[in-house]
């Protein structure tokens, strides 16, 4: 009964009032197939009922035909209740928007994962999509997804499969890491060691290739530690040449000196702040009014805040807020032991970019001294252990 | 050889109307009367609900009680606030407080 109801809502319907000869309206009603129910006495000669709006419409002749009158008194149903907006332009303007804004936002890529690699691989796999102009906000229609995956197996060479999915709006790409072959030392090609830096060697463990030097030796950069030249003692059997292989360890040092400052310029925060906010939709950065640059010397800091859509989506619209703290900048003169302290930490700063990766720092020395022109530097030594070893082509076969 | 003309005596059965050549039909295969002719079917669910299907019209309606015309006589039912929930050509369902169902009345 409920279905008959809300059908009957769907199709719209009216309450009428018939006055007078009310059973042959009714006969005649049923007769010529006008649905009509719910109907009621009122008083002797009226009776209330209901009909539908298709039935309404047939309705006049029988009416006639009966000789009974007929009043609306309410008129029920979804398309009465349209009707009403019939005339509201901005209304239908708005649905129509909406419905547009709906199939356009849900025929673009708002999400995009990629499974199965490491952060690297992942980055030059976005890189590669980038090249494409393909990202958040590109339209699902224009992608090829067997492309796309061809594309990222010929571009990301430690990539050995490459899938790519489209799901609603969200992109998938799950990738197969291709396991590193190991490196072959290509034995047939003869070479000799040669230190890579000046140092004192600590340890020699040669694999293959004749010893030129020995611990505790100290060797200057480029000189020769592992012949690959093995020449016999009976000078008729001639001289064979080897891959010479080898980890000489030998101490090294390192050093840098730095201008020892004593005057430092402080920036201090007056505690005077501003913030400027943009919105970020699908990359663009849109400024809001009440933006500017508020200070003339001032430190910024930005933070992002995104919007996390359900099912843990990241939706790619999002605030930016860049709050500016104004600074002021302040002269400040050290004392010796601070102004030390500063230069030792720019020396140590400037030598870990020269520091090889592998090797092992064992000591540091710190000496102060002035030059000539009454400056006055820091020095600092670092000494480290590592494999000084290097390959050097032996030339010709 | 003068036929004797079949008295219309014979075809009726008590209760029942004239039969139809469908009714007989029906009945000779033992199918239920209520497939061919149009013979009223009064079906009463509860107290609340009256579907009289096989009508040819309503006769009479007031708030205690509606005449309804069919092939077998006219149907009358009485209670209290009667309505009609549906009508279409065929049968009309009939509700209120039921309580009585009286045949050529």
């Amino acid at each position: 009964m409920f279905l008959v109801h809300l059908w009957n809502y769907i199709r719209g319907y009216v309450i009428i009032i018939a006055k007078g000869g009310v059973e042959r309206f009714i006969n005649i009603c049923a007769r010529r197939q006008i649905l009509l129910w719910d109907i009621a006495r009122k008083d002797s000669d009226s009776a209330v009922m209901k009909a539908s709006l298709k039935g309404f419409m047939m309705m006049r002749p029988a009416a006639r035909k009966s000789g009974c009158r007929i009043r609306i008194v309410k008129k029920c149903g979804l398309p009465f209740f349209f009707g009403r907006f019939r005339k509201r332009r901005g209304f239908k303007a708005g649905l129509v928007f909406f419905a547009i804004l709906m199939v356009l936002f849900t025929s673009m890529i708002w999400e995009i994962e990629i499974k199965g690699c490491g952060e690297d691989t992942a980055q030059r796999i976005m890189k590669v999509l980038e090249d494409r102009n393909i990202g958040k906000g590109s339209f699902k229609a224009g992608l090829n997804p067997r492309r796309i995956a061809a594309d990222i197996l010929m571009n990301v060479d430690d990539v050995a499969w490459a899938g790519v999915y489209i799901q609603g709006v969200k992109m998938t790409i799950s990738v197969q890491g291709v396991t590193p072959p190991p490196e072959v030392v290509d034995e047939s090609r003869h070479c000799n060691l040669v230190a890579e830096r000046d140092g004192l060697i600590t340890k020699i463990e040669v694999l293959a290739g004749a010893p030129k030097v020995r611990e505790g030796d100290t060797v200057k950069k480029g000189q020769l530690l592992v012949s690959g030249m093995l020449e016999s003692q009976n000078p008729e059997f001639g001289v064979r040449y080897v891959h010479a292989l080898g980890r000489i360890t030998a101490r090294t040092w390192y050093d840098t000196r730095v201008p020892v400052a004593y005057e430092y310029t402080k920036r201090i925060r007056t505690g005077r702040t501003h913030e400027n906010t943009y919105i970020r939709i699908l990359g663009m950065k849109i400024g809001l009014p009440g933006n500017r640059k508020a200070f003339e010397i001032y430190d910024s800091i930005s933070y992002d805040k995104t919007v996390t859509g359900p099912f843990n989506m990241e939706i790619p619209v999002g605030l930016t807020v860049e709050k500016l703290y104004e600074v002021t900048e302040k002269k400040v003169r050290l004392t010796a032991e601070e102004a030390e302290a500063l230069a030792l930490e720019k020396a140590r700063l400037a030598l870990s970019r020269e520091l090889s990766p592998d090797c092992r720092v064992l000591d540091e020395r710190v000496n102060v001294f002035r030059d000539e022109a009454g400056g006055e530097w820091l020095q600092l030594v670092v000494e480290c252990e590592e494999d000084i070893a290097g390959r050097e082509p032996l030339g010709g076969d | 050889m003068k036929r004797e003309k079949k008295k219309p005596d014979k075809d009726r059965k008590p209760g029942r109307g004239i039969m139809s050549v469908g009714e007989k039909l029906a009945e000779l295969f033992e199918l239920p009367p209520d497939m061919f002719g149009n013979r009223p079917k009064v079906t009463a669910v509860g107290r609340g609900e009256v579907l009289v299907e096989n009508i040819k019209g309503i006769m009479d309606f007031q708030e205690d009680m509606v005449r309804i015309n069919t092939n077998s006589g006219i149907i009358r039912i009485t209670g209290s606030g009667i309505t009609i929930r549906e009508i279409t050509s065929e049968s009309v369902i009939i509700g209120g407080k039921i309580s009585n169902i009286d045949y050529d009345a």
